[in-house]
Formats: C-alpha cells, structure tokens, sequence
C-alpha cells in the first residue's frame, strides 16, 4: 500500500514508523529539512520537501498512485486546506488531524466540505481515555476488547504477591482462572512468554481475559482498587486534552480546576468552559498547590505540553494521597522508566492516534488495534472471514511465529482462552497480540488474499 | 559498537561472495583450465569463514551511523582479502600483495593492474576480475540490500556510506526496493552491452568481460592492448556510449522509465556532465586531427573514447594518448578528477560537486560586489542546503591534500613526478590508467610493496568518497565511550 503523510512531527514520524514496518511505501512531504533527514535517516521511507499547500509540487507527487493520504501538520486549517487540494488532485482516500475544540461539533460539515474521509482528534482521544481510567476499577491501565467482555491488564510482578520466581507454567492461570499472560515487559523489551518463562520481579505482565474472570484474579490477590468516586478533579495544564477533559468531566457533575500558566489561554478557557475553575498560576508551586487544596482531590490529570513536569507532578499527587493519577507523556523515551513509577496510567496521545488510523486503514475487519510500549508490540482485535488464511486450522497447525500470540477468540458469544487446538471460525472476534519484528508476518497471516486497500 | 551485528552482516555478504565465485568456477572447469582448484579452494574458504562470521549472534537492532560505516568499511575490505584468494592460490600473481592490489583495483573498479601480459591468464581468472568490476560497480552492500532481507531498521546508514555522491537519495520509499531497481536497470545495460558487443564481432568471453569493465566503469581487459585491440570503429562507439551512459545518475533512467524524461533531460548535473565531455572531445579532436593524425574521423573517434573512458573512471584505451600533444593529455589529466554523475558507476570527485564548487565559487565573486547579499545556490531550481555545500568544499579539499601527500610518498619510488602524480590520481579516482612510468599498456608492477599498499587504499577510499573509510583510522571510533 502506498501511503502519503503530509507533515514530519512527532505523529508523522510515528505513524511513517508504523507503518514502514509492514509492507507499505512510505512517502513523507514537509518543509522542514531537519525533520525530514530524521526520517529519512531512521525509517525505510522517503522524504519530499514541499508545501502540502502548493498545488505544482503535489501535482508532482502523482497523488493518484496513493491509496491514501495522511496529513498531520501542526495546524488544523492547513490540514483541511491540503486535503480539499489533494483530493481535487485526484488523491483517494484523505485523513486529516484536526483538534481545536471549536471544530469539534462541526466535524461532519468539514469532512464533506474538504472531502475529508476520516478525521483523528488525538486530543480528544486521550481525553476519552483517560476518562475511561479514571472510572475504572482496575488499579492498573487496562484495553478492552469484544465491546468490554475482553479486557487486558498491565500488572507488575511486584504487586502480586507470590508471582515473582515462578515459572508460568507453574501459576497455571489457565485452569484457574480462563486467564492467558499474552506478553511480558522486561527492561523495555517485550517477550511473549511460554510455559517456561520465568517471571522476575521487576517485569510487568499482560493479563488477557474475560472481565468477570481478570476481576476475580484481581480479587484473590487483591489487586483491585477500591471502588472511587470522582467528584474532584485538577487538571494540570489548560491544553486541548485539559479543555476537553474538563468539558467531559464538568457535564458529568464533577468539581473541575485546571491550573494554567498563561494567562491568554486562561481568558480563553474560562470563556468557553463555564462549569470549570481556571487557575492562573504555575502548577509547580506548592503554594498554589496548598491554597487549591490539591491534596483532597480525587484524581489529578498532568496534562500541560512537557512530559517531565506531568510525570514529576503526579508522581507527587500520589505522594500527597491523590487516589488516580493519570499523565500524558507524548515522547516514548521515558517509557522504560514510566512502568516502574508510581503513576497509575501514562498516557502517549502518539501511541493511542497511531493505533486509531491503524485501525482505520485496516478496515471493517480490524476493530481495535493498539499499542504497547510506543509500538513495540501491538494488539488487534478482529473479525475472522473465510478469506484469513489464519481461520480454519488449528492454532497448533498455523505454527504462528514466536512474537505472535492469539489471546482470545469469541467463538458463537462465548470467550475462549485458546490453546493449541483451538479453532477460529469465520465470524469469530480474536484478540492478537504481536511484537513489531513480526507484523509483516502478522499481516500476512490475517489479510493476505485480500484485494486493493490491503495489498 | 554493536559488534554482533557488523560482523554477522559481514558473514552475509562473505557468502555472497563465495557464490559470486562459482561463475569462475564453472568457468574454469568447463575450459578445464589450470585455476579450477584455486577457486575451488577459494569458494570453500570464503563460505566457511562467511558462515564462521554468520554464527555469531546479534542483537537484532538498528544500524546506527556507526555501525553503518563499519559495515562498509569492513565490508570492502574484507571482500578484497578473500577476492585476492583465488589470485594468490593459482599462483598467478607474484606476491599476495600483487593478488591484493589487483583484487582490490577491479572491487573498487579502478581497472589499474599489475599484469604486464594479461593473455596468459587462465580464464576463471580473467572473469573473476572482470566479475569484481561489475559487482563493485553498483556497490557490494547495495548488492547485498537488494537480495537479502533486510538488514535491520536503519540500513539507510548502509545504503548512504556506499553510494557516490554527496547526497544519497532514495528512488522510491523501500530502500530494498531502491537497490532493486537500481541492480535492475544495471543488469539491463549489462545484457545490452553484451550483446551489442558479439554481435560487432567480438568473442562472447571477451563481450562479456568488456562489457563488465565498460557498465562497471572498470577497466580490466583480457586483452594486452585493451580495446585497441579491436579495430572495429563499431565497438570503439558500442563501448564509449555505454561508457556515457554509466556514468549518468541511475535514478534518472527510472526518473526516464516512469515518463519524466523531460525533467531527466533538464538535470544540471546531466547537462554540465556532457557539457565537459563535448567540450574535451572538440578541443582534443581538433588539436590531435590537426597535429597528430591528420584526419577527423579518426581523431574523434578516439578523442571520444579516450575522454569518455577516463572522465567515467573506466580506463579502457585505444589510442596510446602519450604520444597526444600536450595539451590533449593535461586535458585527460583533468578528467580524472571529474568523475561522472552521482549515482552512477563511476569514481572520483563527482561532475555534481564540481559543478556545486563553481556555483560557490560564483557566489564568492557577488559577495565581493555585493557583501550583504544573501544568495543560495541551486541545483535543479532548488536550494542546496549550507551544510551539503560544507561537505562538497571539504570533500574536495580533502581529495587534493590526500592527492598531494600521496603522491609525495609515491616519488620515494623514484620515479617521474608525472608518472606519480598520475598514478595517485588514477587509483584515488578510480580511473585505472595514467602517464609516463603508468601509461597505456604499462603496469603496476614495478613499484614497491608498500607502494601497492598505499595505491590499494587509495582506491578503496576514492570507491567508498574518502570519509566512510577514514573514520577507520579515527581512533576515537574504536574506543567504546564514543
């Protein structure tokens, strides 16, 4: 598949990372050099230095042999703008970033007016996700799949008691609770475990299972959180994330400041958020901390534009007591390191934007896709057909490489923990996990045969 | 350094190398010549060491910049020692510092050797040294990127140390595709060649071995007299276009093949490159028709060929030039320092570079009148970056300091300061002949062992554009807290 990303910032850069490690042709356009000789440097994908804008230069890059476009500059009206161009160039398929709250209702009229095909809101994205952690009632960050009857969870070795130095085979989690360890997270490298694995201390596992059976292992080993209810919340930055998780949290009853430098971006929030409390101070100072009674807030959301001071400021809320504590940390150096802090959940707006046009491009089939790690590994969940070469044998005869796992199949509504004679039916869901080394191979096994969009 | 990883990608393309060595082999034996068992022993040797090196296990990572040049650096080195095997073991060079230079002289396609008599040569090993010409023409690892899968995330670094010019580009977005395409397109002209060149007469084995030396931008003949062999004005032509031809930037024929031929034909490096070489072939037609031959078909068509094989770093011959007027060879003298295009075959300086230094040094005389001007230099309309002009100013200026000290070194042998002069330029270019002591149908032969060393490594840090082998001899970059 041939793809074109217009715009080599950190989404660009990501999603060209992405995708190049499957079969597709890369092509990225932007007008900055430096940007783009990093591209071109660490990704197998080339890069044009031009303005999406200019209709020469696009003309130029034969819009028409693309299967799709991807355009994720820094600006939403350029984005829409080189989208309209595009398409009139005959370019197929167009997806385009698009943030600004104030779009947000008119996102349909701006598909149709700009013949946007998709439009991803990363902001908006990670503020319904972190919604959804904060209403949770697992203690650690957790996907959902097969409409939440599948859920996996992230848990460290340490906060179970008695994992540490076992072998998995000896857990026997299968028997006991229909759960499967899909993965395990070592030094920032991901394993997928088998029966020999030994668990260490410092290792983080990947827990897949029905709800009610991850519930009740969460509970014999109280791993559960106790049952929160929200009704404070401070919001650490006034970003767009923070606009729109204050918008949420505020129409659902919940007590909500945000606490914003700047003093514009102040007038502004207040202006257009009326059930939130702007705070115009700098969120490190401890004074305002004090006067804002931040400690007796049920959950605090480092949101602000820099990684370090969302981690730093959360891991000091859960010092100070706050129940959730949730940061958004956009850049995947700190990952290693994030697991093993005390923050509940750290959110990459990258990673979950990534796996949304993923998603998107895989089509009706894929449901979900997500990532671990910033991509080092990758969760899909699917819908089988007869055309997957995957469906029809048994799991032992698809001899799947080593980084591939199946982690359930919803077979005829009921949830299977599969093993080695497990069969997919066509219009079974299935949940696959797989390290990046292996996607093309992953893709091979699920979409091969199929025509246009997929090749 | 991730070692592991350098040396197992060293063991790949050993192995590579080894199968490369079967075509002599076979050869060989079906003329059931004298050198079968050198290769046979050769092949052996190079796939046990290549599978040796293979074993070694490696952390699956990216190939940084570092590991980039040594795989390049090493590479090429490596595929010079074990290519000087089947040399050495038939005992048809003197020394194995005689097998090395001449191993080293057809991977890096200077042609430059040190047979006096090539036609005693056994077959297998005549084609063996035309096969290293072809293969190191279109480059070893850009060979190895083409058939194997790849080598990991990041084997642009690879890709980026090995080709010639000052800006490596990719043709389209799969890097393994690019080196695809780009082998495609040279196994095309290879095919032409050959056959264009049987059928104006020629022996199949000898087509093939020309058309090796002329699509690679060798030089290695199997004949003494090289091309003047052939009086045929057919194959003089049939191997000064293809000559041409290989030293134009290689992703102008996709560029051609996909329907841009008009954007191909506006290229500035094109056009400056056939620029030189209709000039040099006018003023030396004209001079030698009128001083020396007496007749203009004649004295163009070797002017043509002359100047073709030396500006394209080949260093076929058919007329002995030495016997040119002066001026016609101070001409040829300055070729050597042009190269062809970027992205060809060819070695040297790169006709792009020059060109870029002219527009530099054409922006130096506005800022002279107008010191507050801020002019950019283009290429194809579009504005070089400072930085790549840095690098085109200090490649060149490190090409003359190394041709200057080299050919300092060399005098100790006691030869002409021309003799010295010219064979530094023709190895460090890649060009394969020179004037005086290594003029048309002289040899190497004569200088001294470390001479050839110095020569050998001339020419791998000409094939490989200077800096990608020297930062082997940086220190720094061995020690680990780099």
């Amino acid at each position: 598949m041939k793809i074109l990303i217009v715009g080599a910032g950190k989404l660009g850069y990501k999603l060209a990372e992405e995708f190049s490690k499957t079969k597709n042709d890369i092509t990225v356009v932007d007008i900055d050099t430096d940007a783009l000789e990093r591209i071109s440097d660490h990704l197998d994908a080339m890069v044009v230095k031009a303005n999406g804008m200019q209709v020469e230069a696009m003309r130029e890059l034969n819009l028409k042999s693309y299967n799709m476009m991807v355009v994720v500059t820094g600006n939403d009206e350029t984005n829409m703008i080189i989208c309209s161009i595009c398409k009139k160039l005959g370019c197929s398929h167009a997806i385009a970033r698009v943030r600004n709250p104030e779009f947000a209702r008119q996102q349909d009229f701006i598909k149709s007016t700009f013949g946007i095909d998709y439009i991803v809101n990363p902001e908006l994205a990670t503020a319904k996700q972190i919604l959804k952690h904060l209403y949770s009632k697992n203690s650690f960050y957790y996907s959902d799949f097969a409409e939440g009857r599948i859920i996996m969870v992230d848990y460290p070795v340490s906060a179970i008691k008695g994992f540490a130095g076992k072998k998995l085979s000896e857990l026997e989690l299968g028997n006991r609770y229909g759960v499967l360890i899909a993965a395990v997270s070592r030094r920032g490298e991901i394993i997928i475990p088998n029966g020999e694995t030994l668990l260490q201390p410092d290792d983080i596992i990947y827990v897949i299972g029905k709800r009610d059976s991850i519930n009740k292992l969460a509970k014999e080993y109280s791993i559960i959180a106790p049952p929160t209810q929200i009704k404070k919340a401070i919001i650490l930055g006034g970003s767009i994330i923070g606009f729109y998780l204050a918008q949420r949290l505020a129409s659902q009853g919940v007590a909500v400041k945000i606490i914003e430098q700047d003093k514009n971006r102040c007038e502004y929030l207040s202006e257009h958020l009326e059930n939130a409390l702007i705070i115009h101070g700098d969120g490190t100072d401890p004074e305002l901390l004090e006067d804002e009674d931040v400690v007796d807030a049920d959950a605090f959301i480092g949101a602000t534009g820099y990684d370090e001071e969302n981690l730093l400021m959360s891991l000091m809320m859960k010092q100070l007591g706050v129940k959730k504590v949730i940061a958004k940390v956009s850049r995947s150096s700190y990952i290693q390191i994030i697991e093993k802090l005390g923050v509940d959940f750290a959110l990459n707006p990258l990673d979950i934007t990534a796996s949304d046009i993923i998603r998107y491009i895989k089509g009706s089939s894929a449901v979900a896709v997500s990532m671990l790690l910033g991509g080092r590994a990758q969760i899909t969940e699917a819908i089988a057909d007869e055309k997957m070469p995957i469906v029809g044998k048994t799991l032992a005869e698809l001899n799947l490489p080593k980084g591939i796992i199946i982690g359930a199949i919803v077979h005829n509504g009921n949830i299977i923990v599969p093993n080695g004679s497990s069969v997919i039916y066509p219009g079974d869901r299935f949940v696959t996990m797989c390290l990046s080394s292996d996607l093309e191979k992953h893709e091979s096994i699920l979409w091969k045969g199929k025509r246009g969009i997929f090749q | 350094m991730n070692y592991g990883l350098v040396l197992n990608t060293l063991g790949k393309i050993l192995m590579l190398e080894a199968a490369g060595m079967l075509f002599p082999l076979a050869v060989s034996a079906g003329y059931g010549q004298s050198d079968t068992t050198a290769f046979a022993i050769s092949f052996s040797v190079t796939i046990l060491c290549g599978y040796a090196l293979f074993l070694i296990p490696s952390r699956i990572t990216r190939v940084r910049i570092k590991e980039g040049l040594m795989i390049v650096s090493l590479s090429w080195l490596a595929v010079s020692v074990f290519g000087c095997l089947p040399l050495a073991i038939s005992g048809s060079t003197e020394t194995v510092i005689d097998a090395f230079f001449e191993s080293v002289s057809g991977f890096t396609t200077t042609g430059a050797t040190i047979f006096n008599q090539v036609e005693n040569l056994p077959k297998g090993i005549l084609l063996w040294r035309s096969f290293s010409h072809w293969i190191g023409g279109m480059g070893i690892l850009v060979f190895t990127l083409a058939v194997l899968p790849a080598l990991g995330v990041g084997s642009f670094q690879v890709f980026k140390a090995e080709s010639p010019g000052p800006v490596a580009d990719r043709i389209v977005p799969k890097l393994r595709n690019t080196a695809k395409i780009l082998y495609f397109l040279y196994i095309g002209f290879t095919v032409v060649g050959i056959i264009l060149l049987a059928a104006g007469g020629m022996p199949l084995f000898d087509s093939i071995i020309h058309t090796f030396g002329t699509v690679g931008t060798g030089g290695f003949s199997s004949k003494n007299a090289s091309i003047s062999t052939y009086g045929s004005s057919y194959i003089h032509i049939v191997i000064s276009t293809l000559m041409l031809l290989c030293g134009i930037n290689f992703s102008l024929y996709y560029g051609v093949y996909r329907g841009h031929w008009k954007d191909a034909l506006k290229d500035e490096e094109l056009r400056f490159y056939l620029g030189v070489v209709i000039s040099a072939v006018f003023l030396i037609g004209v001079d030698t028709a009128i001083n020396i031959y007496h007749n203009f078909t004649l004295a163009f068509r070797d002017a043509l060929f002359q100047t073709s094989s030396i500006i394209t770093t080949t260093g076929y011959v058919t007329a002995d030039y030495e016997k040119w007027t002066t001026f016609s060879q101070g001409i040829l003298f300055l070729l050597m320092f042009f190269g062809g295009c970027a992205g060809s075959t060819a070695g040297s300086v790169k006709v792009v570079r020059i060109l870029l230094l002219v527009k530099m040094i054409k922006r130096e005389f506005l800022h002279i009148l107008h010191p507050r001007a801020v002019i950019p230099v283009r290429l194809n309309g579009k504005k070089v970056s400072e930085e790549i002009l840095k690098g085109v100013a200090s490649f060149i200026a490190l090409y003359l300091v190394i041709f200057a000290l080299a050919t300092l070194v060399i005098t100790l042998d006691g030869i002409s300061l021309l003799g010295a002069a010219s064979a530094v330029a023709t190895t460090l270019g890649n060009v394969g002949t020179g004037f005086a002591e290594v003029g048309p149908g002289k040899s190497f032969s004569d200088f001294s062992t470390a001479s050839k060393l110095l020569f050998s490594l001339l020419m791998l840090l000409g094939r490989l554009e200077l800096y990608t082998m020297s930062v082997l001899f940086i220190p720094k970059f061995w020690k680990n807290d780099m």
